[in-house]
């Protein structure tokens, strides 16, 4: 259903979507319960000539078990998702896959800089790329990635991964993605971090590994004179 | 004598006429701009600037009135078009970055920084200590082609004014130049000039002696 909307570029974003799913299913199921018996009441007990209204306590046997049954019921569904929640929580958040890749993300207010590594594939070293608001990744590729703030609290959100990290300064964050979609999508900062924090969009470019190759090769420092990648990159 | 009369009447009246052109020009490209417009883009500005112009160093804001409409603008476009502030260690020029990417075209950006050439600059307050203003002038001999004797700049080299800014600003461009953190964009010609003289300022001490050289300019 979320995907009618909002294409899924990770492996586990179908994950997030299905747990998305039960949760609202079960909440239009309930609520949808609630209110059809409510206004079924309402109508059921209208105002008639001769009949007095009464007062109900709520005590009776036969009147709790409308409060009684549907708690159960909810209890029972609960469970259910309990179970999927904490089996798509430990997948993404708990569970860190041996990565083919990692690449470092620095947030600041406001602006993301994210760290590549080179041509050696491998982070913190020389022919590392650095680039201003641009991920540039290579699709079916596990990535770590380390989180790092030089400020105040951001969040790391890529709505295609179905993935939000929050940021901390003085702590390094290490999460995963493996992207399997080739694209360009938003990144956003989903924590309030001063006046520009609605202005510091990044985006993600998802490549073939032949088209990533290329990218290393034009943007590694000293091979053509570059420092760094150009925001413009 | 008559018709030295005559020559100087005629010279008299060309001067006039060359003066009120001149001036009538000047009046029309400054009222091109839409000060209103400006003043309304600068709003979001004033977080950091304040809305005097005159900054805040705490959130690495320096004081911007006081520069001319010609500097502001060329400024703006690099800071929009990812020209200075996009390095990955220009932490106060990334946070300049999207702020610049409010000003959605050339009309707006000149609009906005002729309205903050319109605010009146103050002599920041000092916040440098030790730097020798009488050895900053040998080392600003350097500078003196571009920002002038008086350190007032010189808008046709589109070199800013320095007599209103902070010193703590200068400390940090002059470092950011020299390391490369700015100016180092090929498309940042003002930058890349500005580079290889914040060479000849060996270290930190000798820039803040020309620092303390330029804020005894100011205050003359």
């Amino acid at each position: 259903m979320i995907e009618a909307y909002l294409e899924r570029a990770s492996t586990y974003a179908g994950d997030i979507d299905n747990l998305f799913s039960v949760i609202f299913w079960i909440v239009v199921l309930w609520g949808g319960l609630a209110e059809i018996i409510l206004f079924y009441f309402c109508f059921r007990f209208r105002k008639k000539e001769g009949v007095k209204g009464q007062y109900i306590s709520g005590e009776e046997k036969h009147q709790k078990k409308w409060i009684a049954i549907p708690h159960y019921l909810v209890l029972v569904f609960d469970v259910f998702l309990i179970a999927g929640a904490i089996s798509v929580w430990y997948n993404i958040k708990q569970r860190l896959p041996e990565p083919d890749l990692t690449v470092g993300v620095v947030a600041q207010q406001w602006a993301w800089t994210f760290i590549h590594p080179g041509a050696d594939g491998v982070l913190h070293t020389e022919d590392d790329i650095k680039t201003i608001d641009k991920l540039h990744l290579i699709e079916n590729t596990t990535y770590h990635f380390e989180l790092e703030s030089k400020d105040v609290l951001h969040s790391f959100s890529v709505p295609v991964f179905r993935l939000k990290q929050d940021i901390i300064p003085g702590r390094k964050i290490t999460g995963w993605f493996k992207p399997i979609k080739k694209g360009e999508w938003d990144i956003q900062c989903t924590e309030i971090c001063g006046i520009g924090h609605g202005l510091m969009p990044a985006r993600v470019h998802i490549t073939s590994a032949y088209d990533h190759q290329q990218w290393i090769v034009q943007n590694t420092p000293g091979s053509s004179g570059q420092a760094y990648a150009s925001a413009s990159n | 004598m008559f018709q030295r009369m005559i020559f100087s009447y005629f010279s008299f009246r060309s001067a006039a006429a060359a003066c009120a052109i001149s001036l009538t020009l000047l009046g029309s490209s400054l009222s091109a701009q839409d000060l209103d417009n400006g003043k309304k883009m600068y709003q979001i500005c004033t977080a950091c600037h304040g809305a005097e112009g005159h900054g805040n160093q705490v959130l690495n804001a320096p004081q911007i009135a006081g520069l001319d409409a010609v500097y502001l603008e060329t400024q703006l476009r690099n800071w929009k078009e990812g020209i200075r502030g996009a390095h990955p260690d220009d932490t106060a020029g990334l946070q300049m970055r999207p702020m610049s990417m409010t000003l959605k075209d050339e009309e707006t950006i000149k609009d906005v920084a002729a309205y903050v050439a319109t605010l009146e600059a103050k002599i920041p307050e000092a916040t440098l200590e030790g730097g020798d203003a009488t050895k900053g002038q040998a080392a600003y001999a350097v500078c003196l082609a571009c920002h002038g004797p008086d350190a007032g700049g010189n808008a046709a080299l589109k070199s800013p004014s320095l007599r209103h800014q902070n010193d703590w600003y200068m400390l940090a461009q002059l470092k950011k130049f020299k390391s490369g953190i700015r100016g180092s964009n090929p498309k940042d010609v003002g930058g890349m000039q500005m580079r290889p003289m914040s060479m000849t300022l060996v270290d930190e001490q000798a820039m803040k002696d020309v620092i303390a050289h330029i804020r005894s300019l100011a205050e003359k």
